[in-house]
């Protein structure tokens, strides 16, 4: 796939580029697998004529990076060029890179990279390591929140990627670089070539090595077009293996084990309508099993919040299936494990209830008038000592036998599950499909009774049951949705999320208040403490006026999740009325 | 928008086009993405970066917006500085600029579309005064100009500065540097010293008569390659520095 794009910058690769200049860049890439050849032909022009006067934009160099054969050195590849072409070979230079991403990936999904190298740490294109936004990094961390770095470009371009989640270095890359001009009849240099040779080091603390398959870039001159084309020709016939299918980083990441991309916390599941229910209750409990436990050391260690959360809801995700298909277990280990899991939600309750809080703060008082902002500031640290102690419980109790043997147990348990007795197992041998409509239908159907009973005197805690349901719902929608349409699945789950928005947003305001509330002694007896009490006021109030609001919303978002369309669309997919 | 600096003097042979090459050079050594517009139809600084003096459609296409700058741009030898090359029609952009409206702007238009993509603009300008001077007068931000420490050298140099600011609405900054100084010569010592004191358009680097700058076009490469550290050289490092802080 031939594709473009521009990008800012300094060149990783070769010799550095000023921050700030734009080039447009131009890749062979292909997102699969190596295509065929050949790499010649038109490429994209830079002629862009417009109301009769020529734009900005120009190419200023073409790029590629091709595949050498398994095993070839650089300079075998030289000694192979050199024969064919006039070439002038430069010194070999050694680059080491150390590349940093989230653990679930989001900054080589975002087609980025963000890599370590000579005391800079700058945000790149994924493929052509061409800088975007960086700075001098003195810090030896080994994780890195986007609130850790300073003010500049670099944190305004990283912190929409990562959101609250922690940087760490995937991989060292060690490349040596061979530079090879090739020359035209003047001796002038009309197309650069990079021969790099990557090893991938790993950052387990192994620091085991590993060779990575050479690479050759090949850098176009501008204005020098043909003879860029003839080359290519050339290295087509010769040299070139195809191009490569992915960054040499995501090569290196999988060099030492690794997966590219990072782990995701999503299920992904393909399930067949006809397979044995208690087949796919495994099937999705053994990916609920497996986000607990990648999630489980980050939690531990606190490397960011996410890794909690994650936990958290795969957590919840395990229990709402050991509720929704109970009829596949048998009763008494079920309970036994639902008490089990029931436990370990409670215990990560506090600590994620505070870090929601603590992420939310700065949008919660973000509009307090005159100095209300700085007054509450107590407040923040008040939470922040909270946390401390809440977490410190959490860790004791994750790392305790129950806990630990919990999970070991399910894991286990889950392994035995298909092959054991069926007589107290009444649904284990029915086909999956038939469960999992019913359970929706069921549940939709529970749904749309209990919000049309709520007006405008209902009591609040209707309205909290029903967003239990509404996450019910979803997590069946989450789990089966490989069963159904897409179609039909995806707007319900659209109109779904809008209802729990506004039941959501309801609930939490109504559960902070509480908590200010709950901590209106203690932050008197503070430094500032009457300050803040004040201007906790001031954000209980708002709490308040925002749980207002969302209850008036309710009736329109509940009125499009149970539109009738949208209740004959579940009769009709899931096969009762809804 | 990039700094436009030209280097311009009315009499030729005085170190113009070894100062632009070697000027812009240096502006890519340090980093900064630099063009050179080879201005003069004999095409010397494109001949030392070994590109052929040649623009498709020539120098009417370009001052009648009638071709793409950009497509006749070529790289040099050194990744961060590109050519605009010389072509012999610019012999004739004097006539070619009287062909389009408001002349005087001609070669500014021409640089708008690509300028942006570049910090640094030297321009290697011909030996003239003329249409096409009164151009390059309006597109630059810098007039640098090469002198020969001689008092005659310093009557032109005035006399291009009240040239600049009466005819010129919005000046270019001017600057001036000895060029082909020998330092044996007690009339260049003597020259430089008076005026680099009294002066303040003059720069304090001055450029020595060497053979290695000569020799730039037997090699076809510019001094940073061939003798980086020849005193002219350094010389050359020493203008780059001074007329970065000046401009």
């Amino acid at each position: 796939m031939l594709s473009s794009g521009v990008a800012n910058g300094k060149d990783l690769i070769g010799p550095p580029l000023p921050s700030g200049q734009r080039v447009l860049v131009v890749l062979l890439f292909s997102p699969t697998e190596a295509p065929a050849l050949p790499l010649t032909g038109r490429y994209p022009s830079t002629d862009r004529f417009t109301r009769g006067c020529w734009e900005t934009v120009r190419v200023s160099a073409q790029r590629l990076q091709l595949l050498l054969a398994e095993g070839m050195t650089a300079a075998a590849a030289a000694d192979a060029l050199v024969a064919e072409l006039p070439i002038v070979s430069q010194r070999s230079t050694t680059i080491e890179r150390t590349f940093w991403d989230t653990f679930d990936g989001r900054v080589r999904g975002a087609g980025l990279a963000l890599v370590g190298t000579g005391g800079r740490l700058a945000l790149a294109d994924a493929t052509s390591l061409e800088e975007c936004a960086g700075e001098i990094d003195d810090r030896a961390a080994s994780q890195l929140l986007a609130t850790d770095l300073p003010a500049g470009a670099l944190r305004d371009a990283l912190a929409p990627i990562v959101e609250m989640r922690a940087v760490m270095p995937v991989v060292r890359v060690k490349s040596r670089a061979l530079p090879l001009d090739v020359l035209d009849e003047l001796g002038k240099i009309v197309v650069r070539l990079r021969v790099e040779e990557p090893t991938a080091v790993a950052v387990d603390g192994t620091d085991a090595a590993v060779a990575v398959r050479a690479r050759l870039h090949v850098i176009g001159v501008l204005g020098y077009d043909r003879e860029l084309a003839g080359l290519l020709k050339l290295l087509e016939r010769r040299l070139a293996h195809g191009v490569p299918a992915a960054p040499v980083q995501d090569d290196a990441v999988r060099a030492v084990g690794g997966k590219p991309g990072g782990a995701s916390s999503k299920l992904k599941l393909t399930l067949d309508a006809q397979e044995r229910a208690d087949s796919a209750a495994v099937k999705i409990l053994r990916r609920l099993a497996k986000v607990i436990q990648l999630n489980l050391p980050g939690t531990l260690e606190d490397v960011d919040s996410e890794f909690l959360h994650d936990l958290r809801v795969a957590v919840r995700r395990t229990r709402a299936l050991q509720r929704e298909l109970r009829g596949v277990f048998a009763p008494e280990p079920l309970r036994a494990f639902r008490d089990g899991f029931r436990e370990l939600q409670r215990v990560t309750g506090p600590t994620r209830d505070l870090d929601v809080q603590l992420l939310e703060f700065d949008d919660l008082v973000a509009g307090l008038p005159d100095d209300a902002d700085r007054d509450v500031e107590p407040l923040r640290r008040l939470l922040q000592d909270h946390l401390h102690v809440e977490r410190r419980k959490m860790v004791r109790a994750l790392r305790a036998k129950p806990a630990r043997a919990l999970l070991d147990n399910w894991s286990a348990f889950l392994d035995l599950l298909e092959a054991s007795d069926e007589s107290l197992r009444p649904d284990a041998a029915r086909p999956v499909g038939d469960i999992a409509g019913a359970r929706i239908a069921k549940v939709h159907g529970r749904m749309v009774k209990m919000g049309t009973a709520i007006d405008d005197d209902t009591p609040a805690e209707a309205l909290h049951e029903l967003r239990k349901q509404g996450k019910e719902l979803r997590y069946l929608l989450e789990f089966f949705q490989s069963l159904y349409p897409a179609a039909v699945v995806k707007p319900m789950v659209a109109s779904l999320k809008g209802l729990q928005d506004v039941l959501g947003c309801f609930q939490d305001r109504e559960v902070q208040a509480a908590l200010l509330r709950s901590l209106g002694d203690e932050v008197a007896t503070l430094d500032g403490g009457a300050a803040a009490l004040i201007a906790m006021g001031l954000l209980v109030a708002r709490l308040g006026e925002e749980q207002e609001l969302a209850r008036t919303q309710f009736a329109e978002s509940f009125a499009a999740f149970a539109a009738k369309s949208q209740r004959r669309l579940v009769e009709q997919t899931f096969g009762c009325r809804g | 928008m990039p700094r436009v600096v030209a280097l311009y003097n009315i009499k030729g042979g005085v170190g113009k086009t070894s100062a632009a090459v070697n000027l812009a050079w240096l502006a890519a050594e340090s980093g900064a993405r630099t063009l050179l517009w080879d201005l003069d139809p004999q095409g010397a600084a494109s001949y030392v970066l070994r590109i052929k003096p040649k623009v498709k459609g020539g120098a009417r296409k370009l001052v009648a917006g009638r071709s793409d700058p950009a497509a006749a741009l070529k790289g040099t030898d050194h990744e961060l500085l590109d050519l605009l090359p010389a072509d012999f029609s610019y012999r004739n952009m004097d006539l070619e600029l009287g062909e389009v409206k408001r002349p005087t702007k001609g070669l500014a238009r021409v640089l708008a579309p690509i300028a942006p993509d570049y910090e640094y603009v030297f321009l290697d300008c011909p030996p003239a005064i003329s249409l096409a001077s009164e151009s390059i007068f309006v597109a630059a931000d810098v007039l640098l100009v090469p002198l020969i420490p001689s008092p005659l050298s310093l009557r032109t140099f005035d006399q291009l500065r009240a040239f600049v600011a009466d005819e010129v609405p919005k000046p270019p900054a001017i600057l001036a540097f000895f060029s082909m100084a020998d330092g044996r010569k007690r009339l260049h010592r003597e020259v430089i010293e008076q005026t680099t004191a009294a002066h303040g358009g003059v720069l304090k680097a001055s450029i020595p008569a060497a053979s290695d700058v000569e020799r730039m076009a037997l090699h076809r490469r510019v001094l940073a390659q061939t003798a980086p550290r020849s005193r002219a050289a350094l010389a050359y490092e020493a203008l780059w520095e001074e007329l970065r802080r000046r401009s």
